[in-house]
């Protein structure tokens, strides 16, 4: 059974007289321990489908499923609950809080949840490990360089030990060899923990370490590639141009 | 899945942590926001740790009962004839002893004598006959021997007071003031007792005192025992129905006309306090919404990670409760501070003035626990708003630009109601009556709900005059500020309060100093004044027999003598001071400033029958217009008195005076010394001629001080005018938390608009251009607060003085030209100089990064 499962995902922005749609009629499912890359043409909906997966937004209609809860059934308490608990995030900018320390930032999510703080830094201290920075705990955000950032938001993402991650680009914003680094992290949770992970991607070399890519354009899914981590930047690249030339 | 409950303390303590580090990154502004809070805690826990020993030092005084079970005075608290009580209490069933004694408060002048604090001791002369004293209370005599019936020139002393003066001992014998001049006393024997450390009895007999007090044959309190095994209540209650209304049992709590007057100005203290502290709420709530802007992307990120929207607004709440707690506690410190400095100053004032028991500061839980909570829950309710509205920050805001909301119907709701609210207080306003105050304070309020409303068109009014400098600018600077009509009505509303504060107290200080100047005129009409230690409360003060004045006549250089005499009375159950002044020698030496009567008619009726001529303040504590009779408690018993005049000088306009003859003072109360003496010398005398030589007559009579009438009446101006610097200072200290929320919403705004002005330096628009849009736009916020700080300002100061004026402090309103000025002025200098930091960041903004942001 899939452990995140979308139903005729709708998301309609603006109001009755001019409406936008954003994600049209989406149905998705990913497997438990998969890497799946989401991809397409700016403006394809990419974003809002991530936010819905998330519990950030509403669907106007149609369900998402995380395991066995339909997140439109949630109110905003219970939703919060299931993002401290559940998911986990890493965006493109503004992951962490700057006056707290990178240790401290990774224990956010278990003190919302009432964890003693000892216990949630410590465990915090572990996921810092498990992302190569045990010798950052102490720097603030502006202290470290931004790939070190984003794998710091990484270990948070990990650090409830979470059903699903979801990624917007998260090496969006960074060169090209902090991006590799932060994209065989990903692959390394997947790997060794079977962590589940969604990620969107502008970038072909990025998409070419996922397991599947969907490609959206127009809030549609119109493509697939199941390269299951064997496919080539150059491949992905010309499946994106066909897509967006569609 | 589960929240544990166990765990919730820790979420609570995080918060607080990453409060704390926020609020430090931001020192300064943290500084300036909680100095708000300091300041208001400050004021009103500095007045009431001063409060209840002023209160107290009063009733210390006024009452005097010691070891007797009950001290019985008459109502008007003057002295009469023992034959008139003794017997009716004798026949009264559970009262064992019985004494009349005749004891009065006075301090020790000019003999050399100093408290370890340097200020004059006070001591009180108990005449009491030796006899039946004993039988009402123990004297239990350490060393030497009683007082016996036949004694003069004696006196016992309890052992305690030696102690503290060496110099009296068994034998030795001191100087007293007395109405016949300076007597010698002989210490005959010391009673083992500690006694009053404030204010030290002295025994003498009877017969010595009622000749030190020229009160020959009278009494002015019975000293009553009770029967150990009596119903002490019923035997109080037989008590009171036996003497009568004329009679009071003394309990001890009197309250005279000085202390409310004195009460007045504590609250007026305490109202300061408290709009600093509604300054401090306003501050608090424009930062933290400041705060809310610029951490959305925090807060939408810890949403997004899970916090719910309970736990953002409990972050927010800490914050601004740690500011609270932080702001208090700076605040109890510098208010402990403040009182102290209150003590010296006062306490200068206290002896020069009043001289009653000592001005301290007393530590007592009400004053801690009212200015602590006070503190706590302005920042509470301040953070609670803006930590609601960041509870509803959505987690997408980490992700997107902001959208603005439009307010301008709540705007208009708000304009309705402030309007209406205004139009009431006017109204109250115009009443002229005790409600005034409250108008001007509505005024106020309904001035800060109309704001949001009020600055559409405030901005369309005042952008012409802008333009005339900023052009293209200026046009700018108003669409930016009327964006956010909620943000630049808060804004306004803190210039607002802190300018109608200035103008207010301005209008207020120079209608007292008027006030001050006119009375000075009617007091110091003389050449040479001769003072008692203390003026305003005469029941302490000893004054001279007739002889003094006589002596003074008789003195070459001398034209007139004119003399105040002093008794107290109660009229319609109000304590009332009654001055005897000679109708025919008293306008020659100094008048009155009339407001009902002709003064040539009233002096002359003053002469004969039971004419009185009252002060402002009596006349509203009585509430009777002039002409109508009153029924005055005296020594006598009641006596009609006609009210033929209301008039106030310096001396008598913040209390509760009535003036009648001298001849009518000897015949009701028997009071003939003078208290107070004025002198007119010959046009072609040496004032300091013969200053001196009334100095030199005054060697015998060391209770009075002889001052040139001229200099005494510009020290007493002058001292006036430096405690009403005081208030300006406090006006002035009112402005810094209005200068912040300028400087907090210009940033806020600023920030919202980085990515529009990296657009407009995009396209071209220069530095300058930039920082100009800033300035110009503080410039409309302060000069918008400027016109309704004034506004508010002359409602606020007008109903001050009309309410001013129905408790009998009758103050000319002026328009306050100057304070208008003034606020103008400070309005426009505050918001220039609170745009410098923003006009400068704007300007500097990194045009990249600007159409980045967000
Ligand atoms: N809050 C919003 N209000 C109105 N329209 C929105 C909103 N958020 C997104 N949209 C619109 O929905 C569509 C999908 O947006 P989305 O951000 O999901 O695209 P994306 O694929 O993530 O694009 P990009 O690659 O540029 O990030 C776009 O047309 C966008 O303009
Ligand atoms: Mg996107």
């Amino acid at each position: 059974m899939p452990i995140v499962r979308t139903d005729s995902l709708t998301k309609t922005y603006g109001d009755a007289a001019h409406p936008v749609s954003a994600l049209n009629a989406v149905n998705l499912a990913v497997e438990e321990g998969e890497f799946l890359a989401i991809m397409g043409p700016s403006g394809s909906g990419k974003s809002t489908l991530l936010y819905l997966l998330g519990g950030l937004e509403r669907p106007t209609s149609g369900q998402v499923w995380l395991r066995d809860h339909d997140l439109s059934k949630l109110n905003d308490n219970d939703l919060s609950r299931l993002r401290r608990t559940a998911i986990g995030f890493v965006f493109q900018f503004f992951n962490l809080i700057p006056v707290l320390t990178a240790q401290e930032n990774v224990a956010i999510p278990l003190i919302l949840d009432g964890m003693p703080r000892a216990q949630a830094l410590k465990q915090a201290d572990e996921a810092l490990a498990k992302v190569g920075l045990s010798d950052r705990a102490t720097h603030r955000p502006s202290e470290i360089s931004g790939g070190q950032q984003q794998r710091v938001a990484l270990a948070r993402a990990l650090v409830t030990k979470p059903a699903v991650i979801l990624a917007d680009e998260p090496t969006g914003n960074l060169d090209s060899r902090s991006s590799d680094e932060v994209v065989q992290m990903l692959r390394h949770t997947v790997d060794e923990w079977g962590q589940t992970l969604i990620l969107v991607t502008h970038d072909p070399r990025i998409a070419a370490y996922a397991d599947r890519i969907v490609f959206l354009k127009d809030g549609k899914i119109v493509d697939e590639n199941r390269l299951k981590g064997q496919g080539t930047a150059d491949q992905i690249r010309e499946q994106l141009s066909r897509v967006a030339l569609q | 899945m589960t929240t544990q409950v166990s765990g919730l303390g820790s979420t609570a303590g995080q918060m607080a942590r990453m409060g704390l580090r926020y609020l430090s990154g931001r020192r300064l502004r943290t500084a300036l926001t909680t100095l708000a809070i300091v300041f208001g805690v400050a004021l009103i826990f500095a007045i009431n740790l001063v409060l209840p020993s002023a209160v107290d030092a009063f009733n210390q005084t006024m009452s005097g009962i010691a070891g007797a079970d009950a001290t019985i005075t008459s109502v008007t608290g003057e002295a009469f004839a023992p034959e008139a009580v003794l017997p009716r209490l004798e026949a009264i069933d559970g009262v064992r002893g019985i004494t009349g004694v005749l004891r009065r408060q006075f301090q020790l002048p000019t003999l050399g004598i100093r408290n370890d604090n340097g200020s004059v001791p006070q001591i009180e002369l108990v005449g009491l006959d030796p006899a039946s004293a004993s039988q009402v209370r123990e004297f239990i005599v350490s060393e030497g021997r009683f007082l016996e019936p036949s004694d003069t020139g004696k006196a016992v002393l309890p052992a305690g007071l030696a102690d503290l003066s060496p110099q009296l001992q068994v034998g030795t014998t001191f100087p007293l003031v007395t109405a016949g001049g300076l007597k010698l006393y002989t210490v005959v024997g010391l009673l083992a007792e500690q006694g009053s450390v404030s204010v030290p009895q002295i025994y003498v007999t009877l017969t010595d005192a009622q000749a030190a007090f020229n009160q020959s044959g009278l009494i002015n309190a019975v000293e009553v025992s009770f029967d150990p095994r009596a119903d002490r209540e019923a035997v109080t209650a037989a008590i009171e129905q036996t003497l009568g209304d004329a009679y009071t049992l003394n309990t001890g709590s009197s309250s005279t006309d000085t202390l409310a007057a004195m009460q007045i100005g504590f609250a007026m203290m305490d109202l300061l306090g408290l709009l600093a502290l509604f300054l401090g709420a306003f501050l608090i709530f424009n930062t933290f919404r400041t705060v809310i802007v610029e951490r959305r992307h925090d807060l939408a990120m810890l949403r997004a990670v899970g916090a719910t929207r309970r736990q953002i607004t409990q972050m927010i709440v800490i914050e601004s409760l740690i500011q609270g707690v932080l702001g208090t506690l700076i605040g109890l410190l510098l208010g402990y501070l403040m009182a102290q400095g209150v003590v010296s100053f006062m306490g200068r004032f206290w002896a020069t003035y009043l001289n009653r028991g000592a001005l301290e500061l007393r530590l007592n839980a009400p004053a801690v626990l009212g200015a602590v909570a006070l503190g706590l829950v302005t920042a509470l309710i301040a953070g609670y708003f803006p930590a609601r509205a960041a509870g509803k920050v959505s987690p997408l805001d980490a992700l997107r630009p902001a959208t603005t909301a439009s307010i301008h119907r709540a705007a208009r709701w708000s304009l309705i109601i402030g309007a209406g609210l205004m139009a009431l207080a006017v109204l109250l306003l115009l009443t002229g009556s005790k409600g005034a105050a409250g108008g001007a304070l509505l005024f106020l309020i309904g001035m800060v709900l109309a704001a949001p409303g009020l600055v559409m068109p405030a901005a369309r009014l005042f952008s012409p005059i802008l333009t005339l400098w900023y052009a293209r600018e200026g046009d700018l600077a108003r669409s930016n500020l009327v964006r956010q009509p909620g943000r630049a009505a808060i804004t306004g509303s803190t210039l607002m309060i802190g300018l109608a504060t200035l103008v207010t107290i301005a209008a207020i200080v120079s209608a007292f100093s008027g006030l001050i100047n006119t009375l000075a005129d009617a007091n110091f009409g003389s050449d040479l004044i001769l003072l008692p230690p203390s003026i305003s409360i005469y029941d302490t003060v000893i004054g001279a027999d007739e002889n003094l004045a006589a002596r003074l006549r008789a003195l070459p250089e001398v034209e007139a003598v004119g003399s105040l005499r002093y008794a107290s009375a109660a009229a319609g159950g109000q304590s009332l001071q009654v001055l005897g002044i000679d109708p025919n020698a008293y306008p020659q030496v100094a008048t009155f400033e009339f407001s009902q009567g002709e003064p040539d008619k009233v002096f002359a009726a003053l002469d004969s029958e039971r004419n009185a001529i009252v002060t402002s303040l009596a006349l509203s504590s009585l509430g009777v217009p002039v002409g109508s009779d009153v029924v005055l408690q005296t020594a006598n018993g009641p006596q009609t008195y006609r009210i033929v005049g209301v008039a106030n000088d310096l001396f008598t306009f913040k209390l509760a005076v009535m003036f009648i003859s001298q001849a009518n003072l000897a015949a009701d109360f028997h009071k003939t010394e003078d208290i107070m003496l004025m002198v007119n010398l010959t046009p072609d005398a040496d004032k300091a001629a013969a200053l001196a030589k009334v100095q030199d007559i005054l060697t015998d009579y060391p209770q009075f001080t002889a001052r040139l009438t001229g200099e005494y009446r510009e020290e007493i101006v002058r001292t006036s005018a430096s405690a009403m610097y005081l208030f300006y200072a406090l006006a002035f200290l009112i402005l810094i938390p209005a200068a912040l929320g300028l400087l907090n919403t210009l940033t806020i705004n600023i920030l919202e608009r980085t990515r529009e002005i990296g657009v407009v330096r995009a396209v071209g628009g220069s530095r300058t251009q930039v920082r100009r849009i800033v300035t110009a736009e503080a410039l409309l916020l302060g000069v918008f607060g400027a016109a309704m700080g004034v506004l508010a300002g002359v409602a606020m100061s007008y109903g001050f003085i009309a309410a001013f004026a129905t408790a009998g402090w009758e103050m000319p309103y002026q328009f306050p030209l100057l304070g208008v000025v003034a606020a103008i002025v400070i309005g426009v200098v505050l918001a220039l100089f609170a745009s410098v930091l923003p006009a400068r960041s704007a300007a500097r903004l990194d045009i990249i990064r600007a159409l980045q942001y967000e």
